[in-house]
């Protein structure tokens, strides 16, 4: 019958040309990371009226299909999650290099200790005493800067976390409303699609801030945990169907952050907000250092400056006031107040034995130097460690992610063979088309 | 993980990775051959660069004490003038002490004498208060103002500390800075502490009349004047044997100085030969991936439909 032929090219022509949409459609989508490459599903149609033998009648257009791999997608966000928090400590950790090392505190103690032995050679010239104050000056300075700059990358970093959880609880809003919107998706529809791709979108931008463990029900639905310590499913609900529950943080007295969800206690395992977690308490332990580095200077300057006389032979004066690498000043003002001389010495005494003992003290092992040589090592060995396991989360965040994308990712080669194989059936309809057109000519004149 | 993935997007990012990462490497080649500095952080070589650190402070403090040791060579050098002068001095007054011991000088001569005498005395005490470039005193020990002082008697007393302070010239290595007033000036004579001020003026206040006999009591002095100017002998020797250590101490420094900066080199500078072969290997890799990347991103089937 040619009415069939007609119904059957109709609906090829038709399947051909939505496949050739989907294909201009993944084609536009090429450079979008977070569209997944989209089939067209077809099946046969056969007419099947009760007690016939079935009618032939072309294709039906299904659904369209969102290639998915949810293991995939799962490594692909653990992975960059790892990746993300270990580039959030690294940077803070290289700000907190910066403060410690190249502020100068290292070549600044180095310089007190070397002015007060060349003052132990001439301890009465009174450019080497000025030179030995101002030596003290710089330095008192230079602890200050340091500890100023550490503050400024702990604030840093702490506004980071802000921003890190400001984003992840967007995600997470986010996905509950997508979870909403994805109960009333038809299955195999565009819009769907979209919204699954927008769920992924929203997983991955929320593991990139924090560990999470994310579980799909049947129509895509997603229930997000915080990935917990106590193995999977321990961690509380972040995304429950429509709702989403925010993260929040407060600040300890040391300076660290605390997280909760609701009013769950939580410590994030993974992600940026990990990162900076971590970094937290690592500065936060390179203050208690640089401070114990200030006390202690102070403490062995001062106390040497009590066993010894000054210049005009009257008690010698605490040289630095202050507690701390924050408060820490210099108390005298003038130099021949430095105590060269111990205890008891007349006026004008050139006697260095207190200078010399003050000089040894600063450079005795446990002392500030050797103390501030260990600081910065143990930073930089942190650092270096911390920079190679971060180049392997590096490659493994590449791979889970090139995995992913050619799983999911739109190969320009492939549509370019569907575009002209597609075309070729659409053109082949056609030709069905003219055939039944040439039948319907051919009966129409006979006579 | 080996996989070949032929998802564009996958390609344009491995590339893009790959090209980042060895411009990022030119960049550092770059740096470290226009600063000549192979570490400008420490966490690119942790422990080269504690070592540095270690080596720049012990560059420092070397400096500190190469100074240390010139300013010490120099005092040395003062004192030693200085006890050379006062030997000669003294061994004038023992020519001067044998003079008047003959019989045949007569009292005219021996006042002569004692008057020159007196004119050594005080030029012994001048010497004895000789002042440092810094202007403290040489011979007081550790204590400020005048060495030797004389009451109004005429009597000289020492008036410095027997201590004497040492100076850091080299790592570990305190120097003394001389000898006290005490060690030079001051002995034993005949089992009682005297000096040669004491010996001087006692032969002058005899020639000027003190004594019955001032011939018998210039030949009593001639002993202690022996006595004096062996101390200053002895001083002198002390203090040449110090000097010449001091030289020894600088000489180590120069090499040790030498050593150090080949240490620090070795460590933290660029090796240029090195660097500059890395910088054409790296820049030769990107020309060749940046090639390929062109070659292989114009391969696509689009250009044939």
């Amino acid at each position: 019958m040619p009415g069939a032929i007609f119904q059957i090219a109709r609906t090829g022509a038709a399947a051909a040309r939505a496949s050739i949409e989907l294909t201009a459609q993944n084609i536009a989508n090429v450079s979008n990371p977070d569209y997944a490459r989209r089939t067209l599903i077809t099946s046969e149609v056969v007419g099947q009226l009760p007690g016939t033998r079935g009618t032939l009648s072309g294709v039906r257009i299904d659904s369209i299909a969102r290639n998915d791999s949810a293991l995939i997608q799962q490594q692909a966000r653990t992975s960059a999650g790892a990746l993300a928090r270990a580039d959030a400590e690294l940077s803070a950790l290289r700000d907190t290099e910066l403060a410690l090392e190249q502020s100068g505190l290292f070549e600044g103690l180095v310089e007190f200790e070397a002015v007060l032995t060349q003052l132990e050679g001439s301890p009465l010239e009174p450019a080497l005493r000025t030179n030995a104050l101002e030596a003290a000056r710089q330095l008192a300075t230079t602890f200050q800067f340091a500890d100023t700059v550490l503050g400024t990358a702990r604030a840093q970093v702490r506004e980071a976390a802000g921003f890190s959880i400001a984003d992840a609880n967007l995600q997470a809003q986010e996905l509950a409303r997508i979870n909403l919107n994805l109960v009333n998706a038809q299955d195999g529809t565009p819009g769907q699609a979209a919204l699954l791709d927008a769920r992924d979108a929203a997983l991955r931008n929320l593991a990139k801030q924090v560990g999470i463990e994310a579980s799909f029900a049947a129509n895509g639905a997603v229930e997000v945990r915080l990935a917990g310590s106590g193995g999977a499913g321990s961690g509380p609900l972040l995304v429950s169907g429509i709702n989403s529950t925010a993260i929040t943080a407060t600040n300890t007295a040391a300076g660290t952050l605390e997280f909760a969800v609701g009013a769950v206690a939580v410590a994030p395992a993974s992600g940026a907000l990990a990162g900076h977690s971590g970094a937290l308490e690592a500065q936060a332990d390179y203050k208690t250092q640089l401070d114990a580095i200030a006390a202690s200077t102070i403490a062995r300057v001062n106390a040497a400056q009590a066993s010894g006389a000054a210049a005009d032979g009257s008690p010698g004066q605490p040289l630095f006031s202050g507690r701390n690498a924050g408060d820490i000043a210099l108390a005298l003002t003038n130099a021949s107040q430095l105590a060269t001389a111990p205890a008891g010495s007349p006026a004008g005494s050139t006697n260095t034995t207190n200078l010399a003992s003050l000089v040894a003290s600063l450079g005795a092992a446990g002392g500030p130097i050797a103390s501030t040589d260990q600081l910065l090592l143990g930073l930089s060995s942190r650092i270096s460690s911390q920079g190679v396991t971060r180049s392997g989360l590096a490659v493994i965040a590449g791979n889970a992610q090139a995995t992913l994308l050619s799983q999911t990712g739109v190969d320009l080669d492939t549509e370019a063979a569907n575009l002209i194989r597609l075309q070729q059936a659409f053109e082949a309809n056609g030709r069905v088309l003219q055939v039944a057109a040439d039948i319907f000519d051919t009966l129409l004149a006979l006579r | 993980m080996n996989f070949v993935s032929n998802a564009t997007s996958a390609f344009y990012d491995r590339s893009l990775a790959q090209m980042g990462s060895l411009r990022g490497s030119l960049e550092r080649i770059q740096t470290q051959i226009s600063t000549g500095v192979r570490i400008t952080r420490g966490s690119e070589d942790p422990a080269a660069a504690s070592r540095l650190r270690t080596l720049a402070r012990t560059e420092r403090l070397s400096e500190v004490q190469a100074d240390n040791a010139d300013k010490l060579a120099r005092d040395l050098t003062e004192a030693g003038d200085e006890v050379l002068g006062l030997a000669n001095l003294l061994a004038r007054a023992r020519e001067l002490a044998i003079a008047a011991a003959n019989d045949p000088t007569g009292a005219n001569g021996r006042a002569a004498i004692a008057e020159e005498l007196a004119q050594l005395e005080l030029e012994l005490f001048d010497r004895a208060n000789a002042l440092t470039l810094t202007g403290e005193p040489l011979f007081a020990g550790t204590a400020a103002g005048p060495a030797f002082t004389r009451a109004a008697d005429g009597t000289v007393t020492y008036n410095g500390n027997g201590d004497i302070a040492s100076v850091p010239v080299a790592p570990g290595t305190q120097l003394e800075r001389g000898l006290t007033g005490a060690q030079i000036f001051e002995f034993d004579l005949g089992g009682s502490p005297t000096s040669a001020f004491a010996v001087l003026a006692g032969l002058t206040a005899a020639l000027q009349g003190g004594a019955a006999d001032p011939a018998a009591a210039a030949r009593a002095a001639i002993e202690g004047l022996d006595a004096a100017i062996d101390t200053a002998t002895r001083s002198q020797t002390v203090l040449g044997t110090r000097l010449a250590w001091v030289e020894v101490i600088q000489d180590n420094q120069n090499q040790r100085a030498l050593t150090l900066a080949e240490h620090k080199s070795a460590i933290g500078d660029t090796d240029l030969g090195e660097a500059i072969a890395r910088l054409q290997q790296t820049l030769t890799a990107l020309e060749a991936s940046q090639a390929s990347f062109a070659r292989v991103s114009n391969l696509t089937l689009f250009n044939v439909i």
